[in-house]
Protein backbone atom coordinates (compact mmCIF):
# COMPACT_ATOMS: atom_id res chain seq x y z
CA UNK A 1 0.00 0.00 0.00
CA UNK A 2 2.86 2.33 0.87
CA UNK A 3 4.47 1.37 -2.27
CA UNK A 4 1.11 2.82 -3.98
CA UNK A 5 2.25 6.17 -2.07
CA UNK A 6 6.13 5.85 -3.43
CA UNK A 7 4.14 6.56 -6.86
CA UNK A 8 2.86 9.61 -5.87
CA UNK A 9 6.16 11.19 -5.73
CA UNK A 10 5.87 11.08 -9.61
CA UNK A 11 2.26 12.60 -9.88
CA UNK A 12 3.70 16.28 -10.22
CA UNK A 13 6.27 15.65 -12.92
CA UNK A 14 3.17 14.35 -14.78
CA UNK A 15 0.86 16.82 -14.50
CA UNK A 16 2.26 19.15 -17.20
CA UNK A 17 1.98 21.07 -20.14
CA UNK A 18 3.94 23.88 -22.20
CA UNK A 19 2.30 27.52 -22.92
CA UNK A 20 0.95 26.04 -26.33
CA UNK A 21 -0.97 24.31 -24.28
CA UNK A 22 -2.43 26.39 -21.61
CA UNK A 23 -5.14 27.90 -23.38
CA UNK A 24 -6.90 24.27 -24.19
CA UNK A 25 -10.14 24.30 -23.00
CA UNK A 26 -9.85 20.26 -22.40
CA UNK A 27 -8.58 19.32 -19.00
CA UNK A 28 -7.67 15.42 -20.46
CA UNK A 29 -6.03 17.12 -23.04
CA UNK A 30 -4.06 19.29 -20.09
CA UNK A 31 -2.90 16.60 -18.01
CA UNK A 32 -2.02 14.46 -21.34
CA UNK A 33 -0.04 16.68 -23.34
CA UNK A 34 1.78 17.41 -19.86
CA UNK A 35 2.57 13.94 -18.69
CA UNK A 36 3.77 13.37 -22.47
CA UNK A 37 5.77 16.25 -22.58
CA UNK A 38 7.85 15.33 -18.98
CA UNK A 39 8.33 11.89 -19.59
CA UNK A 40 9.78 13.20 -22.99
CA UNK A 41 12.05 15.24 -21.34
CA UNK A 42 13.04 12.29 -18.64
CA UNK A 43 13.96 10.13 -21.48
CA UNK A 44 16.71 12.94 -22.45
CA UNK A 45 18.00 12.07 -18.95
CA UNK A 46 21.64 10.55 -19.06
CA UNK A 47 22.67 10.86 -15.75
CA UNK A 48 25.07 13.86 -16.58
CA UNK A 49 22.36 16.28 -17.25
CA UNK A 50 19.90 15.51 -14.26
CA UNK A 51 20.13 18.97 -13.42
CA UNK A 52 19.36 20.43 -16.17
CA UNK A 53 16.43 18.17 -17.13
CA UNK A 54 15.20 19.07 -13.69
CA UNK A 55 14.73 22.51 -14.45
CA UNK A 56 12.94 21.96 -18.02
CA UNK A 57 10.57 20.12 -16.05
CA UNK A 58 10.24 22.41 -13.57
CA UNK A 59 9.92 25.25 -16.09
CA UNK A 60 6.78 23.21 -17.77
CA UNK A 61 5.26 21.81 -14.78
CA UNK A 62 5.14 24.96 -12.34
CA UNK A 63 3.21 26.56 -14.47
CA UNK A 64 -0.11 23.84 -15.21
CA UNK A 65 -0.60 24.17 -11.03
CA UNK A 66 -2.39 27.09 -9.09
CA UNK A 67 -0.18 26.73 -6.42
CA UNK A 68 -2.32 29.22 -3.80
CA UNK A 69 -5.42 27.67 -4.71
CA UNK A 70 -2.92 24.68 -3.40
CA UNK A 71 -1.85 25.92 -0.55
CA UNK A 72 -5.67 26.86 0.77
CA UNK A 73 -6.38 23.85 0.38
CA UNK A 74 -4.15 22.43 2.21
CA UNK A 75 -4.32 25.09 4.95
CA UNK A 76 -8.39 24.64 5.50
CA UNK A 77 -10.23 27.53 7.30
CA UNK A 78 -6.83 28.48 8.35
CA UNK A 79 -6.30 30.34 5.08
CA UNK A 80 -8.79 32.82 6.17
CA UNK A 81 -6.65 34.08 9.36
CA UNK A 82 -4.20 34.99 7.18
CA UNK A 83 -3.45 38.47 5.63
CA UNK A 84 -2.90 38.56 1.97
CA UNK A 85 1.05 39.38 2.63
CA UNK A 86 0.92 36.12 4.63
CA UNK A 87 -0.89 33.61 2.25
CA UNK A 88 1.34 34.75 -0.01
CA UNK A 89 4.44 33.41 1.73
CA UNK A 90 2.75 30.51 2.63
CA UNK A 91 1.92 29.94 -1.18
CA UNK A 92 5.61 30.60 -1.78
CA UNK A 93 6.96 28.05 0.73
CA UNK A 94 4.86 25.44 -0.03
CA UNK A 95 5.48 25.64 -3.46
CA UNK A 96 9.36 25.26 -2.92
CA UNK A 97 8.31 22.30 -0.63
CA UNK A 98 6.30 20.60 -3.18
CA UNK A 99 8.63 21.00 -6.02
CA UNK A 100 11.57 19.87 -4.29
CA UNK A 101 10.09 16.73 -2.78
CA UNK A 102 8.80 15.82 -6.57
CA UNK A 103 11.52 16.85 -8.98
CA UNK A 104 14.66 15.50 -6.65
CA UNK A 105 13.83 12.10 -7.84
CA UNK A 106 11.86 12.62 -10.96
CA UNK A 107 14.92 10.60 -12.68
CA UNK A 108 13.75 7.33 -11.29
CA UNK A 109 10.74 7.30 -13.45
CA UNK A 110 12.11 7.23 -16.36
CA UNK A 111 10.07 4.51 -18.22
CA UNK A 112 6.85 5.56 -16.63
CA UNK A 113 4.08 4.89 -18.50
CA UNK A 114 0.59 7.08 -17.83
CA UNK A 115 -2.72 5.98 -19.43
CA UNK A 116 -4.94 9.38 -18.76
CA UNK A 117 -8.94 8.34 -18.94
CA UNK A 118 -10.69 10.42 -21.42
CA UNK A 119 -14.04 11.06 -19.15
CA UNK A 120 -13.36 13.51 -16.69
CA UNK A 121 -15.63 13.96 -13.45
CA UNK A 122 -16.86 17.67 -14.20
CA UNK A 123 -18.16 19.67 -10.72
CA UNK A 124 -19.38 23.48 -10.24
CA UNK A 125 -21.20 23.41 -13.64
CA UNK A 126 -17.72 22.36 -15.62
CA UNK A 127 -15.51 24.60 -13.68
CA UNK A 128 -13.98 21.74 -12.06
CA UNK A 129 -13.01 18.73 -13.58
CA UNK A 130 -11.19 15.94 -11.87
CA UNK A 131 -8.80 13.81 -14.67
CA UNK A 132 -8.11 10.34 -13.50
CA UNK A 133 -5.24 8.31 -14.94
CA UNK A 134 -3.34 4.80 -14.73
CA UNK A 135 0.89 5.07 -13.85
CA UNK A 136 2.91 1.91 -14.39
CA UNK A 137 6.27 2.09 -12.88
CA UNK A 138 9.14 0.90 -14.36
CA UNK A 139 11.12 -1.38 -12.60
CA UNK A 140 8.81 -2.12 -9.94
CA UNK A 141 7.77 -6.13 -8.75
CA UNK A 142 4.59 -4.81 -8.29
CA UNK A 143 2.49 -4.94 -11.90
CA UNK A 144 -0.58 -3.22 -10.58
CA UNK A 145 -0.83 0.75 -12.36
CA UNK A 146 -0.97 2.82 -9.18
CA UNK A 147 -4.32 5.87 -9.47
CA UNK A 148 -3.65 8.95 -9.61
CA UNK A 149 -6.48 11.47 -10.31
CA UNK A 150 -5.82 15.36 -10.69
CA UNK A 151 -8.33 17.87 -9.44
CA UNK A 152 -8.37 21.19 -11.99
CA UNK A 153 -10.25 24.47 -12.59
CA UNK A 154 -10.40 26.30 -15.09
CA UNK A 155 -9.00 29.79 -15.45
CA UNK A 156 -8.47 32.54 -17.66
CA UNK A 157 -5.04 31.35 -18.31
CA UNK A 158 -6.64 27.79 -18.74
CA UNK A 159 -6.85 24.54 -16.76
CA UNK A 160 -4.82 24.69 -13.74
CA UNK A 161 -4.64 21.67 -11.57
CA UNK A 162 -4.78 22.30 -7.47
CA UNK A 163 -5.26 18.55 -6.24
CA UNK A 164 -3.73 15.42 -6.71
CA UNK A 165 -4.76 12.23 -5.13
CA UNK A 166 -3.11 9.21 -5.64
CA UNK A 167 -4.76 5.78 -4.80
CA UNK A 168 -7.29 8.36 -3.48
CA UNK A 169 -4.89 10.09 -0.93
CA UNK A 170 -4.56 14.01 -1.73
CA UNK A 171 -1.16 14.89 -1.76
CA UNK A 172 -2.28 17.83 -0.27
CA UNK A 173 -4.89 17.27 2.54
CA UNK A 174 -2.42 15.22 3.72
CA UNK A 175 -0.61 18.48 4.89
CA UNK A 176 -4.09 19.73 6.60
CA UNK A 177 -3.71 18.29 10.07
CA UNK A 178 0.16 19.37 10.71
CA UNK A 179 -0.83 22.97 9.48
CA UNK A 180 -3.91 23.24 11.59
CA UNK A 181 -1.60 22.54 14.47
CA UNK A 182 1.07 24.38 13.62
CA UNK A 183 -1.18 27.39 13.36
CA UNK A 184 -3.01 26.39 16.27
CA UNK A 185 0.09 26.50 18.53
CA UNK A 186 2.39 29.26 16.90
CA UNK A 187 -0.37 31.01 14.40
CA UNK A 188 -0.09 31.76 10.79
CA UNK A 189 3.90 33.09 11.46
CA UNK A 190 5.00 29.66 13.04
CA UNK A 191 3.56 27.61 10.02
CA UNK A 192 5.48 30.15 7.75
CA UNK A 193 8.94 29.68 9.60
CA UNK A 194 8.09 26.27 10.08
CA UNK A 195 7.55 25.86 6.03
CA UNK A 196 11.13 27.65 5.93
CA UNK A 197 12.69 25.58 8.48
CA UNK A 198 12.05 22.64 6.28
CA UNK A 199 12.89 23.99 3.01
CA UNK A 200 16.23 24.96 4.47
CA UNK A 201 16.56 21.48 5.81
CA UNK A 202 15.79 20.29 2.94
CA UNK A 203 18.11 22.50 0.49
CA UNK A 204 20.94 21.26 3.10
CA UNK A 205 20.11 17.74 2.74
CA UNK A 206 19.49 17.59 -0.98
CA UNK A 207 23.43 19.22 -1.62
CA UNK A 208 25.00 16.54 0.72
CA UNK B 1 9.98 -13.93 15.77
CA UNK B 2 6.44 -14.78 14.95
CA UNK B 3 5.42 -15.32 18.29
CA UNK B 4 7.55 -12.19 19.44
CA UNK B 5 5.41 -10.00 17.15
CA UNK B 6 2.38 -11.74 18.43
CA UNK B 7 3.20 -11.13 22.19
CA UNK B 8 4.21 -7.62 21.06
CA UNK B 9 0.91 -6.56 19.61
CA UNK B 10 -1.20 -8.18 22.20
CA UNK B 11 0.99 -5.96 24.86
CA UNK B 12 0.47 -2.94 23.21
CA UNK B 13 -3.46 -3.53 22.42
CA UNK B 14 -3.44 -4.30 26.17
CA UNK B 15 -1.89 -0.27 27.05
CA UNK B 16 -3.67 0.93 24.34
CA UNK B 17 -6.91 -0.19 26.30
CA UNK B 18 -5.20 0.97 29.48
CA UNK B 19 -4.22 4.04 28.53
CA UNK B 20 -5.36 7.64 29.52
CA UNK B 21 -5.05 9.27 26.37
CA UNK B 22 -5.21 13.45 26.06
CA UNK B 23 -6.37 13.58 21.66
CA UNK B 24 -5.98 16.40 20.36
CA UNK B 25 -7.16 15.04 16.97
CA UNK B 26 -10.83 13.53 17.12
CA UNK B 27 -10.19 11.27 14.57
CA UNK B 28 -7.12 9.96 16.33
CA UNK B 29 -8.27 9.07 19.72
CA UNK B 30 -4.51 7.04 20.44
CA UNK B 31 -2.67 9.61 19.66
CA UNK B 32 0.09 9.86 22.70
CA UNK B 33 0.29 5.43 22.48
CA UNK B 34 0.51 6.00 18.84
CA UNK B 35 2.99 8.61 18.67
CA UNK B 36 5.19 6.66 21.36
CA UNK B 37 5.02 3.51 19.14
CA UNK B 38 6.32 5.57 16.18
CA UNK B 39 8.78 6.90 17.77
CA UNK B 40 10.09 3.25 19.34
CA UNK B 41 9.30 1.45 15.66
CA UNK B 42 11.58 4.77 14.18
CA UNK B 43 13.99 4.97 16.70
CA UNK B 44 14.17 0.27 15.81
CA UNK B 45 13.98 1.58 12.31
CA UNK B 46 16.79 3.68 11.86
CA UNK B 47 18.69 1.76 13.82
CA UNK B 48 18.26 -1.61 12.64
CA UNK B 49 15.52 -2.45 9.76
CA UNK B 50 16.48 0.26 7.19
CA UNK B 51 20.22 -0.46 7.24
CA UNK B 52 19.40 -3.71 6.76
CA UNK B 53 16.78 -3.19 4.03
CA UNK B 54 19.76 -0.49 2.25
CA UNK B 55 22.44 -3.79 2.76
CA UNK B 56 20.05 -5.90 1.28
CA UNK B 57 19.31 -3.54 -1.76
CA UNK B 58 22.83 -3.37 -2.29
CA UNK B 59 23.83 -6.44 -2.35
CA UNK B 60 20.83 -7.70 -4.69
CA UNK B 61 20.04 -7.44 -8.36
CA UNK B 62 16.48 -6.31 -8.72
CA UNK B 63 15.54 -9.61 -10.22
CA UNK B 64 17.05 -11.77 -6.93
CA UNK B 65 14.78 -9.17 -5.01
CA UNK B 66 11.76 -9.83 -7.20
CA UNK B 67 12.17 -13.29 -6.49
CA UNK B 68 12.46 -12.88 -2.51
CA UNK B 69 9.40 -10.41 -2.82
CA UNK B 70 7.13 -12.49 -5.41
CA UNK B 71 7.79 -15.94 -3.06
CA UNK B 72 6.32 -13.95 0.21
CA UNK B 73 3.21 -12.61 -2.00
CA UNK B 74 2.63 -16.07 -3.21
CA UNK B 75 1.67 -16.83 0.52
CA UNK B 76 0.12 -13.08 0.74
CA UNK B 77 -2.49 -14.38 -1.66
CA UNK B 78 -3.26 -18.09 -0.13
CA UNK B 79 -4.18 -14.96 2.56
CA UNK B 80 -5.75 -13.53 0.47
CA UNK B 81 -8.32 -16.49 -0.28
CA UNK B 82 -8.74 -17.39 2.89
CA UNK B 83 -10.20 -13.34 3.53
CA UNK B 84 -12.28 -13.53 0.57
CA UNK B 85 -13.94 -16.66 1.55
CA UNK B 86 -14.71 -15.16 4.94
CA UNK B 87 -16.45 -12.37 3.20
CA UNK B 88 -18.17 -14.16 0.96
CA UNK B 89 -16.28 -13.19 -2.06
CA UNK B 90 -16.12 -16.80 -4.21
CA UNK B 91 -15.03 -15.24 -7.39
CA UNK B 92 -12.21 -13.90 -5.78
CA UNK B 93 -11.20 -16.39 -4.06
CA UNK B 94 -11.24 -19.13 -6.43
CA UNK B 95 -9.21 -16.44 -8.02
CA UNK B 96 -6.26 -16.19 -5.49
CA UNK B 97 -6.53 -19.68 -5.14
CA UNK B 98 -5.77 -20.22 -9.05
CA UNK B 99 -2.70 -17.53 -8.70
CA UNK B 100 -1.10 -19.61 -5.85
CA UNK B 101 -1.45 -22.52 -7.83
CA UNK B 102 -0.07 -21.40 -10.76
CA UNK B 103 3.08 -19.64 -9.14
CA UNK B 104 3.57 -22.38 -6.48
CA UNK B 105 4.17 -24.78 -9.95
CA UNK B 106 5.15 -23.32 -12.89
CA UNK B 107 6.39 -20.03 -10.85
CA UNK B 108 8.83 -22.40 -9.16
CA UNK B 109 6.94 -22.20 -5.82
CA UNK B 110 6.49 -18.47 -5.94
CA UNK B 111 9.42 -17.13 -7.27
CA UNK B 112 8.01 -16.17 -10.19
CA UNK B 113 4.84 -14.04 -10.76
CA UNK B 114 3.30 -15.80 -13.63
CA UNK B 115 -0.35 -15.28 -12.50
CA UNK B 116 -0.13 -11.38 -13.28
CA UNK B 117 0.56 -12.26 -17.18
CA UNK B 118 -1.94 -15.13 -17.03
CA UNK B 119 -4.56 -12.25 -16.13
CA UNK B 120 -5.41 -13.55 -12.91
CA UNK B 121 -6.01 -10.32 -10.76
CA UNK B 122 -3.68 -9.09 -8.18
CA UNK B 123 -6.33 -8.54 -5.48
CA UNK B 124 -4.63 -8.96 -2.41
CA UNK B 125 -7.16 -9.25 0.61
CA UNK B 126 -6.32 -9.24 4.34
CA UNK B 127 -8.32 -9.87 6.99
CA UNK B 128 -8.97 -6.17 8.14
CA UNK B 129 -10.43 -6.06 4.69
CA UNK B 130 -12.71 -9.09 5.67
CA UNK B 131 -14.05 -7.01 8.34
CA UNK B 132 -14.52 -4.01 6.59
CA UNK B 133 -16.52 -5.55 4.69
CA UNK B 134 -18.42 -6.92 7.13
CA UNK B 135 -19.87 -3.74 8.13
CA UNK B 136 -16.26 -2.70 10.11
CA UNK B 137 -15.49 0.67 7.63
CA UNK B 138 -14.27 3.31 10.16
CA UNK B 139 -11.42 2.21 12.51
CA UNK B 140 -9.16 4.49 14.22
CA UNK B 141 -5.43 4.47 13.52
CA UNK B 142 -3.56 2.65 15.01
CA UNK B 143 0.47 1.81 14.97
CA UNK B 144 1.57 -1.54 15.81
CA UNK B 145 4.88 -2.52 17.23
CA UNK B 146 7.43 -3.03 14.30
CA UNK B 147 4.89 -3.24 11.59
CA UNK B 148 3.34 0.47 11.57
CA UNK B 149 0.87 1.85 10.35
CA UNK B 150 -2.68 0.66 11.05
CA UNK B 151 -6.12 0.58 12.70
CA UNK B 152 -7.43 -0.97 14.88
CA UNK B 153 -9.40 -3.17 12.57
CA UNK B 154 -6.52 -4.11 10.53
CA UNK B 155 -4.27 -4.27 13.64
CA UNK B 156 -6.79 -7.14 14.68
CA UNK B 157 -6.75 -8.78 11.24
CA UNK B 158 -2.71 -8.71 11.00
CA UNK B 159 -2.42 -10.05 15.04
CA UNK B 160 -4.87 -12.90 14.18
CA UNK B 161 -3.30 -14.02 10.53
CA UNK B 162 -0.12 -13.74 12.86
CA UNK B 163 -1.58 -16.18 15.79
CA UNK B 164 -3.07 -18.74 13.34
CA UNK B 165 -0.25 -21.32 12.34
CA UNK B 166 -0.85 -20.17 8.38
CA UNK B 167 0.55 -22.23 5.28
CA UNK B 168 4.30 -20.93 5.61
CA UNK B 169 4.74 -22.60 8.19
CA UNK B 170 5.10 -25.85 6.44
CA UNK B 171 8.11 -24.26 5.22
CA UNK B 172 9.92 -23.30 8.27
CA UNK B 173 8.13 -26.36 10.99
CA UNK B 174 11.02 -28.88 10.71
CA UNK B 175 14.11 -26.32 10.92
CA UNK B 176 15.57 -25.13 13.30
CA UNK B 177 15.54 -20.97 13.28
CA UNK B 178 13.87 -21.35 10.24
CA UNK B 179 11.12 -18.93 10.95
CA UNK B 180 13.37 -16.25 11.86
CA UNK B 181 14.66 -16.70 8.84
CA UNK B 182 11.68 -16.64 6.96
CA UNK B 183 10.03 -13.78 8.66
CA UNK B 184 13.62 -11.71 8.97
CA UNK B 185 13.74 -11.84 5.45
CA UNK B 186 10.16 -11.17 4.38
CA UNK B 187 10.39 -8.01 6.75
CA UNK B 188 13.52 -6.76 5.14
CA UNK B 189 12.06 -7.30 1.47
CA UNK B 190 9.21 -5.58 2.56
CA UNK B 191 11.66 -2.90 4.17
CA UNK B 192 13.05 -2.53 0.64
CA UNK B 193 9.97 -1.95 -0.68
CA UNK B 194 9.22 1.00 1.09
CA UNK B 195 12.81 2.76 1.50
CA UNK B 196 12.00 5.52 -1.39
CA UNK B 197 8.76 5.97 -0.20
CA UNK B 198 9.80 6.34 3.60
CA UNK B 199 12.77 8.52 2.36
CA UNK B 200 10.22 11.19 0.44
CA UNK B 201 8.24 11.47 3.60
CA UNK B 202 11.14 12.35 5.10
CA UNK B 203 11.61 15.01 2.92
CA UNK B 204 7.90 15.75 2.24
CA UNK B 205 6.22 15.70 5.87
CA UNK B 206 6.56 18.62 8.28
CA UNK B 207 5.84 16.13 11.04
CA UNK B 208 6.26 12.55 9.85
CA UNK B 209 3.79 11.28 12.37
CA UNK B 210 0.87 12.72 11.18
CA UNK B 211 2.19 12.96 7.48
CA UNK B 212 2.47 9.19 7.43
CA UNK B 213 -1.22 8.86 9.47
CA UNK B 214 -3.11 10.95 7.44
CA UNK B 215 -2.18 9.76 3.88
CA UNK B 216 -2.47 5.62 5.12
CA UNK B 217 -5.98 6.65 6.80
CA UNK B 218 -7.06 8.37 3.31
CA UNK B 219 -5.79 5.13 1.37
CA UNK B 220 -7.23 3.06 3.72
CA UNK B 221 -10.46 4.73 3.68
CA UNK B 222 -10.12 4.29 -0.19
CA UNK B 223 -9.88 0.90 -0.06
CA UNK B 224 -12.43 -0.61 1.97
CA UNK B 225 -14.81 2.03 0.68
CA UNK B 226 -15.40 4.15 3.72
CA UNK B 227 -16.26 7.90 4.27
CA UNK B 228 -12.26 9.97 3.78
CA UNK B 229 -11.51 11.06 7.37
CA UNK B 230 -12.27 14.57 8.73
CA UNK B 231 -8.97 16.58 9.32
CA UNK B 232 -9.12 17.78 12.56
CA UNK B 233 -10.54 21.78 11.61
CA UNK B 234 -13.99 19.76 11.61
CA UNK B 235 -16.22 20.80 9.08
CA UNK B 236 -13.50 21.83 6.65
CA UNK B 237 -14.50 18.66 4.28
CA UNK B 238 -17.18 20.12 3.28
CA UNK B 239 -14.95 23.74 2.56
CA UNK B 240 -16.18 25.01 -0.41
CA UNK B 241 -12.22 25.72 -2.02
CA UNK B 242 -13.94 28.41 -3.88
CA UNK B 243 -15.12 30.73 -1.22
CA UNK B 244 -11.89 29.95 0.86
CA UNK B 245 -9.70 31.39 -1.94
CA UNK B 246 -12.24 34.26 -3.02
CA UNK B 247 -10.73 37.68 -1.79
CA UNK B 248 -13.76 38.36 0.85
CA UNK B 249 -11.88 37.62 3.67
CA UNK B 250 -9.42 39.95 2.66
CA UNK B 251 -7.59 37.42 0.88
CA UNK B 252 -5.77 38.21 -2.22
CA UNK B 253 -5.58 35.46 -4.93
CA UNK B 254 -3.33 36.01 -7.79
CA UNK B 255 -5.65 34.56 -10.68
CA UNK B 256 -8.31 36.68 -8.71
CA UNK B 257 -10.07 37.34 -12.13
CA UNK B 258 -11.29 34.14 -12.32
CA UNK B 259 -11.37 32.85 -8.76
CA UNK B 260 -14.37 35.48 -7.74
CA UNK B 261 -16.12 34.94 -10.45
CA UNK B 262 -16.79 31.33 -9.60
CA UNK B 263 -17.29 31.94 -5.90
CA UNK B 264 -20.10 34.34 -6.63
CA UNK B 265 -22.23 31.74 -8.03
CA UNK B 266 -20.69 29.01 -5.55
CA UNK B 267 -22.14 25.95 -5.92
CA UNK B 268 -22.56 23.23 -3.38
CA UNK B 269 -20.26 20.76 -4.74
CA UNK B 270 -17.39 19.21 -3.02
CA UNK B 271 -13.69 20.48 -4.68
CA UNK B 272 -12.25 17.43 -4.43
CA UNK B 273 -13.76 13.67 -5.35
CA UNK B 274 -14.62 11.99 -1.69
CA UNK B 275 -14.17 8.94 -2.52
Amino acid sequence: MMKRLFASFCALMMLVSSSAFATSDSPVETIRDGARQVLDLLKQDNGKNTRQIRQQVEAVAVPQFDFQRMTALAVGRGWRQATPEQQQQLSQEFQTLLVRIYTSTMTRYKGTQVDVKPNPILASNGREATVKSEVTLPNSSDKKPVSIDYTLYKTSQGWKIYNVSVEGASLVTVYRNQFNDEINKNGVDGLIKMLKDKNAGVTAKGNA
Amino acid sequence: MNRSIRTLTVSATLLVAGCATHPSNPEDPYESYNRAMYAVNDRLDRAVIKPAAQGYRAITPQPVRNGISNFFDNFRDMYSAASNLLRGHVEDTLNDIMRVALNSTFGLGGLLDIADPAKLKNNKTTLGDTFASWGWKNSNYFVMPILGPSTVRDGLGTATTLAVPGPEHRVYENTDGGAYIYWGLNGISTREKLLDVTNAVDEAAVDRYSYTRDAYMQLRAKQVGAPLPKPSDSDANDMNIDELVAPTGGAASAPAGEVAKPAASAPAAAPAPAH
